[in-house]
């Protein structure tokens, strides 16, 4: 197969990074181009994402500063814990203790970074071109050699790490500008040797073990490529670096001689004819270590590079003992499970890299924030219920995140078989929520377990605590799900594209925000949270509920309708409208009825016509209808109007002679304040306005997946919540009769009759005669 | 009984599938024949509600594939060209899935399962991985898979495609066998052997509009008496030779 006079090494290297950097660039650049045109049907195409290239820059460039950061704190912490007090160190000669604790720095630093190289692929899954490079005229040894040299090149995060770190040595070294260079330089023979471990583990290893046990290798080195970065950030930061400053300091002083000792003091080193040795030295020491490599590649690659197949057999493994009973459903669980539950179960108990990314991962990721945290949280948890509360949420939604979020790509290429179910893919996305929801479940109820032991008392915040983490699990559960719709690539081959990160960064941010709900005072702000994350979730869901006869299209999308998620949307944009007109009306002058009026309206009216433009632009169905219907709608809203005026008036008459009213009247301030202009505003401006938003769009949305009740219900409860506390009886009822005589009569403009004729008997009647 | 009526899809500017109507008969055997690329796994995919129409629609059993596609794979059965299957999962314990997530109980569905695999000749493999399975045995599962419910239409898409000689007659006969005990069968091929020898109507599909449809015989008549399928499919498959006819 080889012959002589074949390709020579640098030339083969060169062909093989420019063939790496290519795919690289394509990958980076997937999406930006236009859509591909006749002929050409890309079957497992997916729409272009430009955003995500946006994020992955920000993070190449935070990881950069982040470990730079971390490697000029490390080194000043090692400085402090090994030399003698009052020494001057900076630019000038390490001691034999520093430069021996800086060596064990870059060793640390060097092993998290191959460790996570290596976790972020598949160790059990052949690499994509080795069989095919072994078939072109290059002798192996040569093809090996320029794949070690190749992947010392194209290695973004062992960069990512080790140059910086180099980079703050030269620096601390007495290099100024030219530390970036110095730094790239020293840090190449360090990204070969790592070229070689990888190389050596997932090109030779793979030959060697069974793929289970490749699974279970992988599986572990995930898990430590996690610790191992923890322990290596944990020396930059301030009181938690005893304990790796403590290793470093047992550290033999033969460490000095080894690649990572010798690249420390030839960067250190200012003679140049020293330097140049030490240089030298190093290359020799990685050039002999190399060598020795790739004479070990060889003789594992003697048999040929064809492995076996993609699994292990499953007969003779020990997987097979429990897989058939759990399939069998026999067990208690099982039959409770439903045949998709039981299948991710199956799934999950023998795919230990799902297992571990879903459930162990998450635990590594959030411990080690919380140990390594600054604001005390390790100590604080056990004291405060409702911390206590935010870390396990915050753990099972970071699962969540691992597993749920995944759904679509737990299916990956099988997930036409859905398609072939009598059943709806819905059905099966609520099964799969469900599981997880409950799955995730797990992390509160350990944590809680051991927080009511050791709590202080076991009281109505504890319980309050526990409850709103305990409620919020299931609700994040299909947010995740929902949210994981927009955010998979099942059809994606490569691991690393499988996820579109701004979906995952957005399901974070929400389920960020749900920490608020734990962690405030106050229950009402609690209920409203969790009504909100509910609607959230009850929007989110509708939203790819409509994606789902489209998961497997290359290219068409859902014709657009009216969602609650529209809803949502408008309400945020009312908001911020409302806000920045005011802010700009009102200004550094005095608070008017006047210019309150024209701000509510300014920013009803933007958000009404953007929505209206939107809609139009997008031939939206289902756009809310003002005139339409038969001749009962005036009259209707008119009776609608005085039924919730009446319940409110009588509220208000109720809640007034218990004495209740003055605990609240600061509320009432704003009415107040307004004046006369309260008419216009109540009477003409909050109905169109509001009804277009919270009985078309909200009403109008949820009515689509729902029946009218529940609809009525939860539009109607969100609509009372954006109300003062006073008002929330009241409003809810109003809501109630707005979203039933909008269901009768089909057009907005019975519901805004009916909130106008409460609004002028609730709020205008009392601002002219009382 | 399956019908188009001016099922159409586009990608971008490219019409994959002109609108296109034809009637199956129930008990039909019939072969959707054609080039590479002309459409035919285009079509299969909007019947089974993988691919949403851009226009017209697909029926199965008056049916619509696209709005009550949950109804509609109550009836039908299905082979993709190239079956993928779940990663660590046994051939029996897809089988098994399937079946359940068919509606049947789940010891009901652990019998069936063991059956039809025996039935398949695939009784040595039940506890193997299916990402294990040869083509020809990922085939065959995908078969047992399209038939562990009874339906009364296959729809295949490429079903002997890649299998070796020996697999390919299994499936060639499981098919017949099939078509004797009265299903409806639509499937896609280029094997024109294969079609000649077990479809009693064939449709030829090219740049996505249908040119030629009706019995072998019909169709060998257009060309010239005596002419072999082969030659009616590169005599209607001539570039520039595209004279769509009626359904």
């Amino acid at each position: 197969m080889s012959r002589t006079g074949a390709a020579p090494l640098l030339s083969s290297t060169a062909l093989l990074v420019r063939l790496r950097l290519r795919r690289l660039g394509n990958q980076l650049m997937a999406g930006t181009r236009p859509r591909k045109k006749a002929g050409d049907k890309t079957r497992t195409g997916n729409p272009g994402k430009k955003s995500s290239k946006v994020i992955l820059y920000l993070g190449g460039l935070m990881m950069l500063f982040g470990f730079g950061t971390i490697a000029a704190s490390a080194i000043s912490n090692l400085h402090h814990a090994l030399d003698a007090p009052d020494t001057f160190w900076v630019t000038v000669e390490f001691s034999t203790a520093l430069t021996v604790g800086v060596a064990f720095l870059v060793l640390f630093l060097w092993t998290s970074s191959l460790l996570l190289t290596i976790a972020s692929g598949e160790l059990a899954k052949p690499d994509w071109d080795l069989e095919w490079l072994i078939t072109l005229p290059i002798r192996s040894e040569t093809l090996l050699w320029a794949r070690i040299l190749e992947r010392s090149v194209v290695n973004p995060s062992g960069a990512m790490t080790l140059i910086p770190v180099c980079t703050l040595i030269a620096w601390f070294s007495g290099y100024r500008w030219t530390a970036p260079i110095v730094g790239v330089l020293a840090a190449w023979p360090l990204l070969l040797l790592a070229a070689l471990v990888r190389t050596l583990l997932d090109t030779g290893l793979r030959l060697t073990l069974q793929p289970g046990q490749l699974r279970n290798l992988h599986a572990i080195i995930s898990v430590l490529s996690i610790v191992a970065m923890y322990l290596a950030i944990s020396m930059g930061l301030a009181g938690k670096s005893d304990f790796m400053l403590g290793i470093a300091a047992t550290m033999p002083d033969w460490l000095a001689y080894t690649p990572m000792g010798l690249t420390v003091r030839a960067i250190n080193e200012r003679g140049l004819a020293d330097a140049a040795l030490l240089s030298l030295t190093l290359f020799a020491e990685v050039g002999v270590i190399v060598w020795l490599g790739v004479a070990l590649l060889r003789y594992q690659l003697r048999h040929g590079v064809i492995a076996g197949s993609a699994r292990e057999s499953a007969r003779d493994s020990r997987i097979t003992a429990g897989g058939v009973q759990a399939s069998a459903g026999t067990s208690r669980v099982g039959r409770l499970l439903s045949a998709v539950q039981n299948r991710e179960l199956m799934l999950l108990s023998r795919d230990r890299s799902f297992l571990v990314q879903s459930l162990v991962i998450p635990l590594l990721i959030v411990g080690g924030q919380v140990l390594l945290g600054t604001s005390g949280v390790a100590t604080s948890m056990w004291k405060d219920p409702n911390v206590l509360a935010s870390v396990a949420f915050g753990l099972a939604a970071y699962s969540l995140s691992m597993s749920a979020f995944q759904t679509l790509n737990t299916e990956g290429h099988a997930l036409w078989l859905l398609y072939t179910f009598p059943s709806s893919i819905e059905d099966v996305l609520k099964d799969k929520a469900k599981l997880w929801g409950i799955i995730t479940l797990a992390y509160p109820t350990i944590m809680f377990a051991v927080g009511a032991v050791v709590a202080p008392a076991l009281d109505w915040k504890f319980l309050g605590a526990v409850l709103t983490a305990f409620l919020g699990i299931p609700i994040y559960a299909f947010i995740a799900v929902a949210l994981g719709i927009f955010g998979s690539n099942p059809l994606e081959q490569q691991q690393n594209h499988k996820v579109k990160p701004q979906y995952v960064y957005l399901y974070m941010t929400l389920a960020g925000l749900y920490v608020y709900a734990i962690v405030t005072p106050f229950p009402a702000q609690r209920l409203i949270f969790m009504v909100l994350s509910l609607l959230l979730a009850f929007a989110l869901w509708q939203k790819a509920r409509d994606q789902l006869p489209y998961l497997l299209d290359p290219d068409a999308s859902p014709p657009a309708r009216v969602s609650t998620s529209d809803g949502l949307i408008a309400t945020m944009l009312f908001f911020v409208a409302q806000g920045i007109a005011a802010a700009v009306i009102i200004g550094r002058g005095h608070v008017t009825g006047a210019k309150l009026l024209i701000a509510f309206s300014i920013g009803g009216a933007i958000s009404y016509s953007l929505m209206r433009y939107v809609y139009a632009q997008a031939k939206t169905e289902g756009v809310p209808p003002i005139l339409s219907g038969g001749s009962s709608r005036p009259a209707l809203g008119i009776a609608g109007g005085f039924a919730a005026a009446a319940f409110g008036l009588t509220y208000l008459y109720v809640i007034g002679s218990l004495g209740l009213l003055d605990d609240v009247s600061n509320d009432s301030q704003s009415y107040e304040s307004l004046g006369l202009w309260v008419i216009p505003l109540a009477v003409i401006a909050a109905p169109v306005f509001e009804e277009f938003i919270f009985r078309g769009l909200i009403f109008g949305g949820l009515r689509r997946s729902f029946g009218v009740w529940p609809a009525t219900l939860a539009s109607a409860a969100v609509f009372a919540i954006l109300h003062s506390a006073l008002a929330i009886a009241p409003v809810f009822v109003m809501g109630v009769c707005a979203a039933l005589v909008y269901e009768r009569t089909r057009s907005l403009l019975a519901p805004m009759i009916v909130h106008a004729v409460y609004n002028a008997c609730v709020v205008g009647m009392p601002t002219l005669f009382v | 009984m399956i019908e188009f009526q001016q099922l159409t899809r586009t990608y971008g500017d490219f019409t994959a599938v002109q609108p296109l109507s034809l009637t199956v008969q129930r008990g039909e055997v019939f072969g959707f024949l054609g080039p590479n690329g002309a459409g035919k796994t285009t079509t299969i995919r909007m019947m089974m509600g993988i691919l949403v129409p851009s226009g017209g629609r697909a029926l199965i059993s008056g049916l619509d594939c696209h709005t009550q596609r949950a109804e509609v794979q109550r009836h039908v059965g299905y082979l993709p060209d190239n079956p993928i299957y779940y990663d660590f999962l046994r051939g029996r314990e897809i089988l098994q899935f399937v079946a359940e997530m068919h509606g049947m109980e789940r010891a009901e569905a652990a019998r069936q399962a063991l059956r039809m695999l025996g039935e398949f000749g695939l009784e040595d493999v039940v506890d193997e991985f299916a990402v294990n399975y040869s083509m020809g045995m990922k085939k065959k599962l995908g078969l047992a898979c399209a038939l562990i419910h009874d339906p009364d239409v296959l729809i295949l898409d490429e079903p002997i495609n890649g299998l070796d000689p020996r697999a390919a007659r299994d499936v060639q006969e499981r098919l017949k066998l099939a078509a004797a005990s009265g299903k409806t069968i639509f499937m896609s091929t280029h094997l024109l052997d294969m079609a000649e020898r077990v479809c009693t109507r064939v449709g030829i599909i090219h740049h996505g509009g249908l040119v030629a449809t009706g019995t072998l015989a019909e169709l060998r008549q257009r060309v010239e008496h005596s002419a072999s399928l082969e030659q009616v499919f590169l005599s209607v498959t001539e570039e520039g030779a595209v004279q769509a006819s009626g359904p």
